[in-house]
């Protein structure tokens, strides 16, 4: 994650920071009891400063056994204070030998791996350091772990919010570049695929015979990859029925609808479209495949409707009722179920000569 | 003889309409390919309709339908157009387009439109009844107030079995109206939203012009 590297620098200007501030009360000091070892310590503290900023700053080093070693090494340089300081240990005011510079580890814990790893990295050094400063007869001072657990839970959480916002920000890019892919696609697509199959279905129509069978094709084709590149985003969780329902156009079929979004629940709109395409399958049942239909979807106060109308012979009637009666209604049946269960209803017209019209609607 | 201009921005799809258009009957003035050139040739050459599709590379379709609008005399526009986008199309028709039909319609239904078009009559298609419908639905569950234009309720009723593809004959037998008041009526719908548009539009003028001082 790109986000981490500033995390990862500030950390190490930290380390450089804490260093100089521990050399400055070694020598302020005078090395305490045992200079040489004092400076030792500050040696192998300056070394692993300048080598985990070498090594935190690439990625592929940035993994358990670094941590591990990290805070082992700090550890080391913390536990080697008693040595160093011997009677001046536990003195009002005076810190251990690596002093701040024990957060490092800490902090490159919560960074790597949340804020539960930055407080168990914390846990560690405070044990170090109240193990260091306990004296029998005087209460524990708590203020150093305190601060140690404040800074890893902290900056560990810090560290989880940043690479939240930073995947969220490449997933809103990556949707952003593959829309104007797509919008690109459609263009081109409409301007030239689209146009040569409009072509070959009217050409083909006029000349007749296996033309008008390729013009057809052609025209399938057409409605299909027009509705593909028409795709139209919805808030989640809600469904543009428009784009469910243009699916179904075809030269037999026409499918009207308005030009703003009809939104509905993505099931119902799901549901809605199933019993649509069950009356269109009605209608080519009935009617034969060659048999027209109109789909209309409009939207009213606080409702949605769409109507199916075919071209065929209509019901006769009195049909309709005796069928009901026997039980027999099949499709229609099964429209009315899907409807009823959405809340809905469904009112089925036929005017002999004018085809059957079904006609749903929805409470939205 | 019925002048025509053909507007598209593909040669194919241009030259067979085109001579569609002359077999049938019909003097094809000009054929170009983009907006500008297309309101510069109606100026000239002054067609009685002009076929226009709304993808054309140097200008929205629907403001090639306005600029057309203004020509003196204005022709007559049919949107021919493989467009899915049915806010052009909208947008197209309330500029001043008086129909609009797919690409894939057949020869016999496009020339019928031509026909319909030159005579002055609205082409209203099933998918245009939808969106005009759409489009009334919208301005009356946004305006408050109650100023934009309302359908009547024959005109709904007329409006919404155009839109479920029936033919005027059928509706007339429905309704139990003459051939002509259907027309009437599906003319009607269009009209007061091409007179709401440009009253808008004025209105968007004015307040810009306002605003501007």
């Amino acid at each position: 994650m790109a986000i981490e590297g500033p995390f990862w620098r500030a950390i190490a200007v930290y380390r450089v920071a804490s260093l100089v501030y521990a050399a400055v009360l070694m020598a302020q000091q005078r090395g305490y009891q045992e200079p040489v070892a004092g400076w030792l310590v500050i040696g192998v503290m300056a070394l692993w400063t300048a080598g985990t900023t070498y090594a935190y700053a690439i990625p592929g080093l940035r993994r358990g056994p670094l941590l591990a070693l990290d805070l082992l090494v700090t550890m080391g340089c913390l536990l080697a204070t008693p040595y160093v300081q011997g009677s001046l240990q536990g003195a009002a005011g005076t810190m251990p030998v690596p002093a701040t510079w024990v957060a490092g580890p800490v902090l490159a814990w919560a960074v790597h791996a949340g804020r539960r790893a930055g407080a168990v990295a914390a846990a560690v050094v405070a044990a170090g350091d109240l193990w260091l400063v306990r004296a029998p007869d005087e209460p524990v001072v708590v203020n150093g772990a305190v601060l140690l657990f404040l800074a890893g839970v902290v900056v560990g959480h810090v560290a989880q919010l940043a690479r939240q916002a930073e995947e969220r920000m490449q997933r809103a890019i990556e949707m952003e570049a593959a829309q104007r892919e797509r919008d690109r696609l459609a263009r081109d697509i409409h301007d030239s695929v689209l146009q040569v199959l409009a072509l070959v279905q009217r050409r083909g129509r006029q000349i007749g015979g296996e033309a008008a069978e390729l013009g057809r094709l052609a025209g399938e084709q057409e409605a299909a990859l027009r509705e593909l590149i028409a795709v139209r985003p919805a808030p989640s969780g809600t469904t543009d029925l428009r784009s469910l329902l243009l699916r179904h156009a075809s030269p037999e079929v026409t499918v009207s609808t308005p030009a703003t979004p009809l939104l509905l629940p993505a099931e119902a709109a799901g549901e809605l479209a199933a019993a649509v395409k069950a009356a269109l399958d009605n209608v080519r049942a009935h009617c034969g495949p060659q048999a027209r239909a109109w789909v209309l979807a409009e939207s009213g106060e606080g409702t949605v409707t769409v109507s199916i109308r075919d071209d065929g012979p209509g019901i006769p009637e009195g049909r309709l009722d005796e069928a009901r009666a026997d039980g027999r209604l099949g499709v229609a049946e099964s429209i009315l179920g899907r409807v009823a269960e959405l809340g809905g209803q469904v009112s089925i017209v036929s005017v002999p000569g004018q085809g059957t019209e079904v006609e749903i609607t929805l409470p939205t | 003889m019925v002048r025509v201009m053909v507007v598209d921005d593909h040669p194919m799809w241009r030259d067979g309409v085109a001579r569609d258009l002359a077999e049938a009957g019909y003097e094809v003035v000009a054929t170009v390919g983009e907006g500008r050139q297309a309101v510069r040739a109606a100026a000239a050459v002054r067609p009685d309709v002009v076929v226009l599709d709304l993808r054309l590379p140097d200008m929205a379709g629907a403001e090639v339908a306005a600029r057309l609008a203004e020509v003196e005399p204005p022709p007559r526009v049919l949107v021919l157009s493989a467009s899915a986008e049915q806010d052009d199309v909208l947008e197209a028709v309330k500029a001043g387009a008086s129909g609009y039909l797919v690409k894939s319609a057949s020869r016999e239904e496009f020339l019928d439109a031509v026909r319909r078009t030159a005579e002055g009559d609205a082409v209203f298609t099933p998918g245009l009844a939808g969106l005009v419908l759409g489009e009334y639905r919208r301005l009356a569950a946004q305006d408050v107030q109650a100023d934009g234009p309302r359908l009547t309720e024959r005109e709904t009723e007329v409006l919404r079995l155009v839109a479920k593809g029936l033919s005027y004959k059928q509706i007339a037998d429905r309704l139990v109206l003459s051939h002509r008041t259907v027309q009437n009526h599906v003319q009607n719908t269009l009209g007061k939203l091409q007179l709401h548009n440009r009253v808008e539009l004025v209105r968007y003028a004015i307040e810009r012009g306002l605003d501007a001082d």
